[in-house]
């Protein structure tokens, strides 16, 4: 699998809470049917996931613009004109 | 005799002017190096007033570019809130103090391209604003199609190495300029990683040839959540790469664990833990350094702000002194070694005239 592949799914974990909610419950089967390897399966089974649940929430928060000044705000209206 | 502020103006000037005549299409010759350590803030509209009242106290001011980036990339589907007047407005302020432009979303520590509009935002800019340097973060903010929301810490690995490496010659082709490039915080240890933070950004410099943004906040959180000695993360970053440092404050916030984590949320005072890190970092880096406070919300009164920018001078300060006493004493223990082996030596009749210590 790429290493752009692996962002992508990273991306996936901190942004939708359904897939992160599945990854938690059967990591090595979630890995496998996004088709990664077993070397980066293996990765994201030690993951740190008390960090990894915080950051998921804090960028929820900043998607939302709850802590929308300065320049986390840009990030807030990118993703409000964009959504991507 | 000069003060202080006519002597950064000038300088400011000459280095306006200077790089006027310098400019290439590939070489718009932005040069963040200030004769000596300057501190300053970085511009929020709620301090606007506050930061015009108070030039005197302010060496510089950092603007977050992606705020100002114009309405040509809205074709791409962007629709950014500021114009050409405003951009306008950022222009006279660059006149009348050293700004610096900071970019936010362009994602360059990644494997993927960055986007080709962002750069060339970014480009359009730093031609309008001709800033003394501008910078961005070792992170990436999308993938596959989906915005993150805001900075996140790549795997890191050779693949983002090489990737950052690409994504940052791109930008100096068609920015002009490298960017400098800063650490971020994160709340997770990026999975898929197979270097130390500092060392994965010590092959992003080496590879890139960019300057480093250190924030020093990040580097405190990361340290504090992840484990690790800050000290030692200094130690193994090229500090003479450093041209900028950020500082800011942030929050205890309660882990899923039942632990706890230090949130970097530019919402609360430096503490004091930031400020014996800039006095390290003052007291490696020899090189005139530029401090640049950062705060977006909770704003206190303009006076504890510059507050905190006389203690960053303050730290500077006794950085410099450390640095010196510790140049001093390598110099006096090299001299204490070479004098012994010029008493050593057979030749010592002759050596000795090259230490007139010795001789008298």
């Amino acid at each position: 699998m790429s290493a752009t592949a692996f962002e992508a799914f990273l991306a996936r974990l901190y942004v939708d809470a359904e897939a992160l909610a599945r990854f938690r419950a059967n990591p090595r089967a979630e890995a496998a049917r996004a088709g990664l390897s077993p070397e980066e399966s293996a990765s994201l089974e030690q993951m740190d996931w008390p960090g990894l649940e915080l950051a998921a929430r804090s960028f929820a928060k900043k998607r939302s613009g709850k802590h929308s000044k300065g320049w986390r705000g840009v990030f807030r209206r990118f993703f409000r004109r964009t959504h991507l | 005799m000069k003060t202080n502020r006519q002597t950064r103006l000038a300088e400011h000037e000459t280095r306006n002017t200077s790089h006027q005549s310098q400019v290439t299409s590939h070489d718009l010759g932005l040069t963040n190096h200030a004769r000596s350590d300057r501190v300053g803030l970085g511009w929020r509209p709620e301090l606007a007033a506050g930061i015009f009242a108070h030039f005197d106290q302010i060496d510089v001011v950092e603007v977050i570019a992606d705020d100002y980036f114009d309405s040509a990339a809205e074709g791409a589907g962007y629709s950014w809130p500021f114009s050409r007047r405003q951009q306008n407005a950022l222009r006279t302020l660059a006149a009348q103090v050293p700004v610096v432009l900071h970019g936010v979303s362009m994602g360059l520590a990644s494997a993927a391209p960055v986007e080709t509009k962002r750069l060339d935002a970014m480009a359009r800019l730093v031609g309008r604003v001709r800033p003394a340097a501008w910078s961005e973060h070792l992170a990436f903010v999308r993938g596959g199609g989906l915005e993150i929301g805001h900075l996140a810490a790549p795997p890191r690995s050779d693949t983002t190495i090489e990737g950052a490496a690409r994504n940052l010659e791109r930008a100096r082709a068609i920015i002009g300029a490298r960017p400098e490039v800063e650490n971020i915080a994160t709340l997770v240890l990026p999975p898929g990683s197979a270097y130390s933070e500092a060392e994965w950004m010590a092959r992003i410099l080496e590879a890139s040839g960019c300057g480093l943004l250190l924030d020093l906040h990040n580097l405190h959180a990361n340290a504090t959540n992840h484990g690790y000695d800050p000290i030692a993360f200094l130690d193994r970053l090229p500090a003479g790469r450093i041209r900028t440092i950020h500082l800011a404050g942030g929050k205890w916030i309660p882990a899923p664990d039942g632990g706890r984590r230090l949130l970097d949320d530019h919402l609360h005072d430096v503490p004091v833990e930031v400020f014996t890190l800039l006095e390290e970092v003052a007291a490696r880096a020899p090189q005139p350094l530029t401090v640049i406070l950062e705060r977006d919300g909770a704003f206190p009164a303009m006076s504890t702000l510059l507050a905190q920018l006389d203690a960053a001078r303050a730290a500077l300060a006794r950085g410099r002194e450390k640095g010196k006493r510790k140049l001093e004493n390598g110099n006096e223990k090299t001299d204490i070694a070479e004098r012994s082996v010029a008493l050593s030596s057979p030749h010592f009749p002759f050596s000795a005239f090259h230490f007139p210590g010795l001789s008298a």
